[in-house]
């Protein structure tokens, strides 16, 4: 029993790995999102020539800086597009190491008893604790995947109509916020998971 | 850049007939032109870099300006104590603001306004001088351009081959006779690609003279008078000998020429500049800094992709 639930802890360690991943991806998708939201609000201003000023003299300048910015609004959404699989891959490692763990306990003998899945030794989690604890954290990973997903598909729609970049704002901060992976619920899973190594 | 007239435009080698070299003065030739030309077109990466990073401190000065300037409008008429601490950014509602217990000290707000003209007044001394490191820049780059060929010194009996990089003899087009100086590319297809390329900057530059210009001319009357620069001005001392080296100075009308877009011709209409600046036109002059409208960044890697290859030098 207590070698399975080391092999758990090892998991365990594993998904950190994947979300300490995750972090430089969300800081990544952060930024891109925000260059492509400046661009885009922008778009309105510089597509009206009124707002050239002394730069009228300069023939057709306006749809010059226009196609320059969509041209750099393109680069960025295909970057953002990148991100987001490496953030899929995240997420399909996660649903890998579930699986795993699933069969790590019928390993041993046939199908564990209630009984032996709630078993406590010391400190140590039980093994429901272990399988539900990964299975919680793979889904906070998937949902807010399929959230972000949303957004950031929501984008190339915003270039086209600006007057809503108030919006833009709004979706960056469901971005930042992670709304699906609860910091405190996923700290209060690592103190039960590694409860002996707390001093 | 018109075509027509460029001063520096490249020598083609079919405007000198020489003689196709024999081979033993290709040979010793050779080794000196790429020398020479891989030289040159490291210097122009470096350059590239030069004005990549001249560029975005030009940005900051010019966003530090523009803010500056924004912040004193939004906050124009709120009513706020006790913040002349906060010299940084506020200048426009000097005039409309109180300040408190501050008010009994002699001359608090002509006071605090000399300390922003001084703040502002640096952004712009920032800004020019950005300026003044990329024509710089472009005008090394012009000259590496110009410097592309390589010239046979000295008498052909000599046993000693000595190689110039600046013209001699007339009859010696430095280019022994258009003959591929690595696998393919003449000396004269080296320049040309460098040439399409230092024209992206040469138009970028001077468009930027315009934004330059345009930024120099934000202030506030109200704090301090600043007396705005106009097209015709030498921005500052030996700007038009610089910008002339640059062909973008007209002997013609003695001032220098008006920005266009790569490839276009030149507005005939004059700068309109309007002292009162609203944060959209703001917004975009900032834009167009960043953009870069004149230079086709793909276009640039791919030249010095082509040229690397042909050299075997990695330039990324």
């Amino acid at each position: 029993m207590e070698s399975i639930v080391k092999k758990y802890q090892q998991k365990f360690r594993r998904v950190k790995d994947e979300m300490c991943r995750w972090d430089e991806l969300q800081s990544r998708l952060i930024s891109q999102f925000s260059n492509a939201s400046s661009i885009i609000q922008r778009l309105q201003v510089i597509q009206d020539c009124r707002n050239y000023g002394a730069l009228k003299c300069v023939e057709d300048i306006e749809n010059a800086v226009l196609a320059k910015q969509m041209e750099s609004l393109q680069t960025i959404l295909l970057s953002i597009n990148k991100t987001m699989e490496e953030f899929h891959g995240i997420v399909s490692s996660l649903e890998k190491i579930v699986r795993d763990s699933r069969q790590l306990v019928k390993a041993g003998s046939s199908q564990p008893t209630a009984k032996q899945l709630k078993q406590r030794v010391g400190v140590k989690p039980t093994l429901a604790e272990c399988l539900d604890g990964l299975r919680l954290l793979e889904e906070m990973h998937q949902s807010e995947y399929l959230l972000k997903l949303s957004v950031v598909s929501a984008l190339p729609a915003l270039a086209l109509k600006p007057s809503e970049s108030g919006d833009l704002v709004a979706l960056q901060q469901l971005l930042v916020d992670q709304p699906n992976i609860p910091r405190e619920e996923v700290q209060f899973i690592y103190d039960i998971v590694f409860a002996e190594e707390i001093s | 850049m018109e075509p027509k007239t460029p001063p520096y435009e490249s020598r083609s080698q079919s405007q000198k007939s020489t003689p196709p070299p024999s081979s033993a003065a290709a040979r010793l030739w050779r080794p000196a032109a790429q020398r020479n030309l891989r030289n040159q077109w490291s210097n122009l990466n470096s350059l590239r870099q030069d004005w990549r990073s001249a560029a975005s401190a030009g940005r900051s000065h010019a966003t530090a300006i523009v803010n500056s300037y924004l912040s004193q409008n939004t906050t124009l008429g709120a009513r706020r104590t006790l913040v002349c601490w906060c010299f940084g950014m506020e200048v426009r509602y000097m005039d409309g603001m109180e300040f408190g217990v501050l008010s009994d000290m002699p001359n608090i707000r002509k006071k605090a306004c000399s300390k922003l003209f001084k703040q502002q007044e640096l952004y712009r001394g920032k800004l020019l001088s950005s300026y003044r490191d990329m024509v710089a820049i472009v005008t090394r780059m012009v000259n590496t351009c110009k410097s592309m060929r390589c010239y046979l010194r000295g008498t052909s009996n000599s046993p000693l081959a000595q190689f110039s990089f600046s013209l001699e003899d007339d009859s010696d087009s430095g280019d022994c006779g258009g003959i591929p100086v690595f696998a393919f590319y003449s000396v004269a297809s080296f320049e040309e690609l460098a040439w399409e390329m230092v024209r992206m900057f040469v138009s970028e530059l001077n468009l930027k003279r315009l934004l330059v210009m345009e930024l120099l001319y934000i202030y506030d009357e109200k704090v301090a008078k600043v007396i705005g620069i106009c097209w015709s001005d030498e921005f500052y001392d030996g700007e038009f000998d610089e910008l002339s080296l640059l062909n973008l100075y007209s002997e013609e009308t003695r001032e220098p020429v008006l920005p266009c877009l790569r490839g276009c011709k030149s507005s005939t209409s004059a700068v309109q500049s309007k002292q009162q600046q609203d944060s959209n036109v703001l917004q975009v002059y900032l834009t167009t800094w960043l953009v870069e409208v004149n230079i086709d960044r793909c276009r640039v890697d791919e030249i010095f992709a082509i040229v690397g290859g042909e050299m075997h030098v990695d330039f990324s």
